[in-house]
């Protein structure tokens, strides 16, 4: 079918009128061009679909497991010497993790034990904007069964409402809790190493932080 | 009163709130930049279908695997340089976009040569028979020339603004408009 060079040239402007991305008065005259010509109109419709299809895409995983190609390579890596670089994040850092989070955990515990109020799920401790010093006296005083004591607490609720979900999602929230259990083993292993940083208590601090916000509002989900 | 949730959404909501994969992503990213491969692991297994997606629509199946374990070796050699400010999806998915576009410009000079940007490269269906032989949406995306491709799956899929693909691709933001309409339009064909 012919069509008209107005048609063209309208028909090259739908993908902006689509995303909004035309002035006013550009997409005033389109508009108009719409109402008498069924060739835009029917080509608008088609790319309406095709920006739904693509918003609508899952991925796949690959066929194969990439891994171990990727470890191989990341060892020679090593192996071809030892990367001279300035970590982003080191043993200090780890160590002031795991101080931020034994104290905020144990906070959140007692929240809960209080019946789960997220307006009054505040730490005990401003851990934030605790100096360094704070952290480290944080640290010492929170014994090993104040932690377990605080996820024992947090499993409880777990437990409650765990004939409210499905197996799939109690696995799925299984298996998370111990990728945290275990990032959180391994940065008291590197506490042991360099407890002492205040720059790496501030910023570890606030990481911690949005944990407790999201134990907050995990603690308001629970009435759903 | 207050709408009560599904059993299904509630669990939703309540598995998402509790351990977010940023957070754990923040963790393994510390502990893989102090060299610690089994964090990088489990950053891999998180991210690996993303980065594998983006790398098939960007580049096609043939290297996805292969830009996918770049991807991931190269953020290894960087993952110093992240400092959390975004989350390390965010972080990753440009150190991939960066290996597969560098991937592309290596191969450009000889694939566009030999290959000229057609519609219907590598046998797929020319535009006279796209109404006889229906594509599979995403082949079809494989099958667009490739900056179109590119702009198209950074744009309509990953959602990256105008602006942002014209800094990636080296390009201006009205060539990316240009090279979007230019996919839409083609794709519309595989759904016709």
């Amino acid at each position: 079918m012919e069509m008209s060079d107005s048609t063209d040239t309208w028909r090259d402007r739908l993908s902006d009128y689509l995303d909004e991305a035309l002035e006013d008065s550009e997409r005033s005259e389109l508009e108009e061009h719409l109402e008498g010509c069924e060739e835009c109109r029917e080509t608008l419709v088609e790319l309406r679909q095709v920006v739904a299809r693509a918003g609508s895409l899952v991925d796949a995983p690959p066929a194969r497991d990439l891994w171990p190609g990727i470890a191989y390579r990341i060892r020679e890596t090593e192996e071809g010497g030892r990367r001279g670089r300035s970590f982003a994040f080191s043993v200090p850092q780890l160590a002031a993790a795991a101080v931020t989070l034994v104290a905020l955990s144990s906070g959140i515990a007692w929240q809960i034990a209080g019946g789960f109020s997220a307006r009054q799920a505040e730490p005990a401790v401003p851990v934030a904007q605790a100096p360094a010093q704070t952290g480290l006296l944080l640290a010492s005083r929170i014994a090993s069964h104040d932690y377990e004591s605080a996820i024992a607490q947090i499993e409880h609720v777990l437990d409650v409402g765990r004939e409210r979900l499905d197996t799939a999602t109690v696995r799925k929230v299984e298996e998370k809790l111990a990728l945290i259990d275990r990032a959180i083993d391994e940065a008291r292993q590197a506490l042991s190493a360099d407890p002492s940083n205040a720059y790496l208590n501030r910023y570890l601090a606030g990481t911690m932080r949005r944990k407790l916000d999201l134990l907050r509002r995990t603690a308001a989900l629970t009435e759903l | 009163m207050r709408e009560k949730k599904t059993p299904r959404e509630r669990s939703k909501l309540i598995e998402h709130a509790l351990v977010p994969d940023t957070d754990l992503d923040f963790h393994d990213a510390a502990l893989a930049a102090e060299g610690d491969s089994g964090a990088f692991e489990r950053l891999y297994r998180r991210h690996v279908t993303r980065i594998y997606g983006l790398a098939r629509r960007m580049a096609g199946p043939d290297d996805a695997d292969e830009l996918t374990q770049d991807s991931f070796v190269r953020a290894w050699q960087k993952i110093a340089q992240f400092r959390g400010e975004a989350a390390f999806g965010s972080w990753l998915y440009r150190v991939a976009i960066s290996v597969i576009l560098g991937h592309r410009r290596r191969l450009a000079i000889h694939r566009e040569r030999t290959a000229p940007e057609e519609w219907n490269r590598e046998g797929g269906p020319s535009h006279e028979r796209s109404s006889e032989i229906r594509m599979d949406f995403e082949t079809a995306i494989e099958r667009l020339p490739a900056r179109a491709r590119h702009v198209f799956v950074l744009h309509d899929v990953e959602g990256y603004k105008h602006h942002e693909i014209g800094r990636m691709l080296k390009i201006t933001a009205g060539t990316s408009k240009s090279q979007l309409h230019r996919a839409r339009m083609l794709l519309r064909e595989t759904l016709a």
